[in-house]
């Protein structure tokens, strides 16, 4: 997971304070609707009871993942994977069917439920500020986060600065860095003081979602085939077992009646 | 050669046309509204819940209440079982009108509905769903062209009848492998959502058991839609057929019962059979309601052999199969723990269907049923033609 | 080769037309091919402008990235210390702020009832000479004392003030004695300037009173604080409520509101007693320690543990822990420290405890002063002598406030009570006065008592609702404002796209109104343009070459730390003040009890969220997108008790006043207090977004005002809360 070379983002839990520059800042950069986000924040919140209490929530866009699940299961192929990270939406391909809002492990893509067949339903998602890395600059969201809660960079560096700050300061972090290898490693790491559900993220193994998926599919043709050929080869088989029957039973219809003649 | 014509009795029914007619209506009227404002304007569909009810119902049901047809070609086709002819039209009837019906609630259901031939040309391998789509709009093309026939007939054009009924053998044997895949894969569908289905139904053999059931409900389909054609179309029940059809039943449910407990067993999730609250009503409802009532009722030989036995026992290992379906496609699907979001309308985390909703399937629905009439009553659909060419079905 | 072409000959040239222009055209000719060749804007006029925020006072340098003349988005300027390349949430939705639907874009003048709203849209020509008629009236019949001037603190505030001063009038309100007064003073009557700088850096420990610095945020010193958590900096936070500060503190503690001058008290007590504090500098550097040690001994933290509701044990650890890490440890002045009556013995108690500390060229720095005599200023002849006195009390009430402060809330009452003499106009630039003065409906009282009121504003905000003229200023991003100075430097803000409508900025304002009002000598600038030229002439360097970076370096060397020089009577850190001695007040920190809730009441606290200003941004939609509801905090166990559920709506009254709101329960707050975040409650229909949003604090706020800074106390109200 860690030879991979592309763009990642790092999250510290413990630095963000919920400002929102963020989510500001990616809609203006994007063009966002009012009603609707490409960025969001979740957690329990607030915990525990007065005076002891503790916050805990998180950013969330896309995960950009190794092994997109949305990638994987679109069946008109209109999610990409750019070598340098961003998991790319082409609304030019989609047909609406949803399928990919299912298969995200994380609810990233969002779908224009509000828009008929004039304006087109599309669904909308973090492109990793796509046309602002291009250029050399870096994603609006991560740019203007004045606790610098939310990084970006290579990937190898960010795992080395995060395992750095993990034995630096143990008592601060849960020793563990999300997304080096959930899901088969996604391009949005992040550190936590709280478990990693409190902060709304699942609980997944390194083995990437999509693979049984991938595999079911993968015996589809060669199955096909099979099963057509055996189909074939009853089908051709009954009928000649078949066939003779009849044919016995013609022959013995024929010669009866030349034995009867015979009597 | 003796062209007999049957006169069928008019329905009797009438208010019920007329109902049918007005649901029908409505849901085009409601689907209009879809197309103009958004899904979100006929629906209670969310980021949440990209897949509910249309989906529950009108997909993963509606095709699983189509597999009828492929048993029904595969036992007379292939296997030349012709004692079993006159289940065969019916059956591919039900199974061609049922995945028209999948269609059009798709075409209410997908963003763009005008895109739905993009599957055609824009391939990703690795979707099950493109697997699904194509293999629908194959195998409705395989149904309308077994369906043919029993049209060509009914409008007196006997040589084209004559001339597919020729090469059916191809399209049978396509439409078994096609319907094998496609019913399977409703079921690897979910696959792809390890994290968010219920560990009592998540598994990779869930194909397996979706074909198996799949079969089942086929069966049970054909039971039933004979049982209640025969009631108000006024003809005979074969029961004879019927009942062998339902002396199969118990078999596959039987091998049913012993993949999913093994699989359960294997997997180290037995625990969750009384752990999961909700959860575990859910599924015990399924197998009790699906697998083992009718089960037990079909290994009965006087059941098997009452128009009623027969009915009643379809309908509950229908309503059980079904509840699998919507547990599999909808009420296991388990969602995140209520948490806290900003922007406050992310929030939105729970959900019923709407009545437009509902009412966009029930009018699709009663179109299906509307034509099935209208088939019964205009094409030979029950005929049995002994007295006819031996071409035809 | 420069053109003599001012930007306002240049537009009736081209008849420019309203709206959106490409940026080139606005620019003459030339200068737009300079911006053109420097590489600021590209040759489809589209690039980054730098300028300077105002969604706070804050004002973080940003870059505007403008595209065929509409700006599309911001971006921090890197060479800003105070935004160092970010923006926080209200800097990131500055756009919105220019382009709401609501902004008004030509001058209006009321036809209806004060309050109704209708408004007819006029000329800058009727509209400016209905103001300078109405001003000149006043100055006539009552003298230019009826006329009020207030403006919260902007960067035109130096020709507002010229404005108010050349027409003679003493009467100025500013926003400070609803928010930093007790602060300022405190550090005057101890340091001997307004407030020192602080640098995190070199840190281990710090005490937050209040303070929020992480929900109101000003940038560069939210982010010092984030970074100094980073790196295992100690944080102690005293606040009532739970906030997002407190969650990202080592140390929470819920100190009962009005009562953190005992708690310093306490921590000055320990230090004194166990001989903690920095003998050099008490030495060197400060005066009257030994009165000081004196009146503490009292205040041990055995006394102030039941009046805080702190443990002592808690008490006596940090005062360790504090001196302990001295001189790295700081004792944050605050800034909103208009709490209590006692909030300025609080301000002096911290900051005597950072002296004790010895941690100044540490921890706190001198303050570059905003106003430099290195930049430049149009020539003006002598103000005229005023001989009214002032309507606030200053200096014959408040001796110890500033001038430019004043006292805000005491010019409203004199506005009501007519004494020493009423007052008759109101001209109010960038401020909302309706919103932020405590008691809402005293201030619509003293508005009606009003002959004439004007407004600058560039939305319809609840004050130019109630006024009679509304003179629509163009929006940050629409004008330029006089270099504001931020450290070493001087920082621009122009203009990133053409003013939409009518908007003009408050410099032609003022000196279009000025020379109507026959002051055109106090405004000796043709236009914006060459009011910088001006102010930039000492320096030699030529506007182009400032809009291009968007600031200019000064001369002259940093601050000296070699000989601290205090500005106080004793030329030392006063722990013992001549100044508030001579004026008859305790001249050392002395607890003062402050007012309590009776049984059934709660304290009513307001604060800071991230994505508001104060009380002008909840128009904004983009803030508004990702803002909490505004709902009244109440502590969980607390509203179990009274019967009330989240959500539930309610009434909470004060004498003053009272709201419907909807209620939070929350652990996030002590259970004797409750909380609403202000702005809210918006009496505007001009402000479509905003109106019928949420309840404002200020119909319940009342009125105190402490006697030695002015400052208005605004949690000393108190409240009762009931379901509807």
């Amino acid at each position: 997971m860690t030879d991979i070379q592309h763009k990642t983002f790092l999250f510290d839990a413990t630095r963000c304070i919920d400002c929102r520059a963020c989510m500001v800042a990616c809609s203006v950069e994007n063009k966002i609707p009012m009603n609707k986000t490409r960025i969001w924040v979740a957690g329990v919140g607030l915990k525990g009871e007065f005076p002891a209490l503790e916050r805990a929530s998180m950013v969330y866009h896309c995960m950009h993942c190794n092994e997109p699940d949305c990638l994987s299961a679109c069946p008109v192929g209109a999610y990409s994977k750019r070598l340098d990270g961003p998991v790319i939406y082409d609304p030019k391909k989609c047909i609406g069917c949803r399928y990919c809002m299912n298969a995200c492990p994380f609810g990233v893509p969002h779908f224009d439920y509000d828009k008929g067949l004039i304006d087109g339903a599309f669904i909308d998602k973090c492109s990793m500020c796509t046309q602002r890395i291009d250029v050399g600059l870096e994603p609006a969201c991560m740019a203007t986060c004045p606790t610098g809660a939310l990084m970006f960079g290579e990937r190898d560096e960010l795992l080395k600065y995060a395992h750095d700050r993990l034995t630096a300061q143990p008592a601060r972090y849960l020793n563990h860095v999300y997304g080096e290898s959930e899901n088969g490693g996604t391009s949005y790491l992040i550190l936590s003081h709280v478990p990693f559900k409190e902060l709304g993220l699942p609980e997944l193994s390194s083995t990437p979602v999509r693979d049984v998926s991938e595999a079911v599919m993968g015996v589809t043709i060669p199955f096909a085939l099979g099963w057509g050929a055996v189909l074939t080869g009853t089908a051709v088989g009954v009928h000649m077992v078949n066939k003779k029957k009849e044919a016995d039973a013609q022959k013995l219809e024929t010669s009866e009646p030349q034995a009867e003649e015979k009597k | 050669m003796n062209l007999q014509i049957k006169i069928h009795p008019r329905f009797q029914l009438k208010p019920l046309v007329i109902i049918l007619l007005a649901l029908m209506g409505l849901a085009f009227v409601i689907a209009m509204v879809r197309y103009a404002n958004g899904i979100g304007a006929v629906s209670n569909l969310s980021n949440s819940y990209p897949w509910a009810f249309w989906i529950s119902f009108d997909l993963f049901t509606g095709v699983a209440i189509s597999s009828g047809a492929f048993l029904m070609a595969a036992v007379v086709y292939i296997f030349e079982l012709k004692e079993f002819r006159p289940l065969v039209r019916p059956s591919v009837l039900t199974g061609f009108l049922g995945y028209m019906m999948v269609v059009i609630a798709l075409l209410v259901d997908l963003g763009h509905p005008e895109r739905i031939w993009y599957m055609i040309i824009h391939w990703n391998h690795t979707s099950v769903l493109l697997e699904i789509g194509l293999c629908v709009m194959s195998y409705l093309t395989v149904l309308a062209i077994e369906f043919a026939p029993v049209v060509f007939e009914g409008i007196k054009w006997q040589k084209f009848a004559h001339f597919i009924h020729r090469f059916i053998m191809p399209f049978v044997i396509l439409g078994v492998v096609l319907s094998t895949l496609h019913q399977s894969s409703l079921g690897s569908l979910l696959l792809i959502q390890p994290a968010k289905l219920y560990p009592l139904w998540w598994t990779p053999i869930l194909p397996i058991l979706f074909f198996v059931s799949a079969v089942t409900i086929g069966l049970s389909m054909i039971i039933f839609e004979s049982s209640i054609s025969a009631r108000y179309f006024h003809r005979g029940l074969e029961i004879h057929l019927l009942e062998k059809l339902a002396k199969v039943i118990p078999v596959i449910l039987a091998i049913y019962l012993l993949i999913k407990f093994s699989q359960l067993t294997l997997a180290g999730d037995l625990k969750y059979l009384f752990t999961g609250g909700l959860m575990s009503v859910l599924f015990w409802a399924e197998i009790l309601i699906g697998v083992v009532t009718p089960l037990i009722l079909f290994s009965i030989k006087r059941i098997r052999k009452s128009p009623n036995g027969l009915l009643i026992g379809s309908i509950i290992l229908l309503l059980g199969m079904i509840l699998n379906r919507f547990d599999v496609s909808w009420f296991a699907i388990q969602h995140p723990d209520p948490l806290t979001y900003m922007p406050t309308f992310m929030s939105a985390v729970h959900y019923f269907p709407s009545l437009p909703e509902v009412l966009v399937s029930v009018g699709i629905f009663s179109a299906g049923l509307l034509a099935f009439g209208l088939a019964v009553k205009y094409l030979p659909v029950f005929e049995t033609n002994e007295d006819q060419h031996d071409i035809v079905s | 080769m420069p053109s003599t072409l001012s930007r306002r000959d240049f537009l009736k040239i081209s008849g420019a037309a309203v709206g959106a222009l490409v940026i080139g055209e606005f620019l003459p000719p030339w200068v737009a091919q300079a911006a053109r060749s420097n590489g600021v804007l590209d040759a489809s006029d589209s690039g980054y402008i730098p300028s300077m925020c105002e969604m706070c006072v804050w004002r973080c340098g940003l870059l505007a990235k403008v595209d065929a003349g509409r700006v599309v988005k911001l971006e921090g300027n890197p060479d800003h210390p105070h935004s160092n390349g970010k923006l926080c949430p209200r800097g990131q939705s500055g756009l919105m702020n220019t382009y709401d639907p609501d902004r008004v874009l030509t001058p209006l003048i009321r036809v209806g009832k004060r309050g109704q709203g209708l408004f007819r849209k006029a000329s800058w020509e009727e509209a400016l000479d209905l103001v300078t008629q109405n001003m000149l009236d006043i100055k006539q019949k009552y003298g230019p004392e009826a006329m009020l001037f207030s403006s919260t603190h902007n960067l035109s505030q130096v020709q507002f003030e010229n404005l108010l001063n050349a027409y003679g009038s003493p009467n100025y309100g500013t926003q400070r004695s609803l928010c930093f007064n007790a602060m300022i003073v405190s550090n005057l009557t101890t340091y001997g300037m307004e407030e020192p700088n602080r640098k995190y850096d070199d840190l281990k420990y710090i005490i937050l009173t209040g303070r929020n610095l992480m929900e109101a945020i000003s940038t560069s010193e939210t982010s010092a604080l984030s970074q100094a958590i980073d790196r295992g900096v100690k944080v102690v936070t005293l606040d009532p409520r739970f906030t997002k500060t407190a969650a990202k503190s080592a140390e929470w503690l819920p100190i009962r509101p009005g009562t953190d001058l005992a708690f310093h008290l306490a921590l000055i007590n320990v230090i004194i007693t166990e001989g903690l504090y920095n003998r050099n500098t008490v030495l060197n550097q400060t005066s009257g320690f030994d009165q000081l040690a004196a009146a503490v001994t009292q205040y041990t933290p055995e006394w102030a543990a039941p009046i805080t509701e702190i443990p002592a044990e808690t008490i006596r650890r940090i005062a360790h822990e504090f001196a302990a890490a001295a001189p790295y440890a700081l004792a944050h002045n605050g800034w909103r420290t208009s709490n209590f009556v006692n909030s300025f013995q609080t301000e002096r108690a911290i900051a005597i405890l950072n002296a004790l500390a010895g941690n100044w060229g540490v921890a706190m720095f001198p303050a570059s002063g905003e106003e430099s005599g290195v930049l430049g200023a149009p020539p003006q002849p002598a103000y005229p002598r005023v001989s009214a006195q002032r309507l606030d009390g200053v200096p014959w009430k408040y001796p110890f406030v500033p001038l430019k402060i004043g006292v805000f809330q005491e010019l409203r009452e004199a506005a009501l009570s007519g004494t020493p003499y009423q007052a008759h106009g109101w001209f109010i630039a960038r401020q909302n006065p309706a919103m932020s003065l405590p008691d809402r409906g005293r201030t619509l009282e003293a508005f009606a008592k009003m002959d004439f009121i004007t407004t600058v504003d560039i939305i319809m905000n609840d004050t130019s609702w109630f006024s009679d003229v509304v003179l629509p200023e163009s929006s940050y991003l629409e004008r330029y404002d006089p270099l504001n100075i931020v450290g070493n430097k001087a920082f621009l803000r122009q203009p990133v796209i053409e003013p939409q409508g009518e908007a003009r900025s408050a410099l032609w304002i003022y000196k279009e109104l000025g020379t109507r009002l026959g002051l055109g000598d106090f405004f000796q600038y043709s236009d914006e343009e060459d009011y910088l030229k001006q102010q930039l002439a000492p320096l030699g360097v030529s506007l182009d070459q400032v809009r291009q970076k968007g600031y200019v370096d000064l001369p002259g060397e940093g601050p000296d730390f070699t000989e601290p020089i205090w500005n106080t009577p004793s030329t030392k850190i006063e722990l013992f003040s001549t100044t508030l001695d001579k004026g008859g007040f305790a001249a050392v920190p002395q607890w003062e009890e402050p007012l309590a809730p009776a049984p059934g009441q709660f304290y009513l606290l307001t604060g800071k969220v991230a994505q508001s200003t104060q009380f002008a941004s909840q128009n904004n939609q983009l803030l508004n997108k990702y803002s909490d509801e505004p709902r009244l905090w109440m502590n969980v166990a607390t509203a179990k008790s009274l019967g009330l559920s989240e959500n539930d709506l309610v009434e909470v009254a004060s004498t003053a006043g009272k709201i419907h709101i909807k209620l939070e329960a929350t652990q996030a707050i002590r259970p004797d207090c409750v909380y609403l975040t202000p702005g809210y409650g918006h009496l505007s229909k001009g402000l479509t977004v905003a109106y019928g949003l949420g309840a404002s604090d200020s119909d319940l706020h009342l009125t105190f005002t402490d006697p030695i800074s002015g400052g208005q106390a605004l949690s000393q109200t108190f409240v009762t809360v009931s379901k509807i």
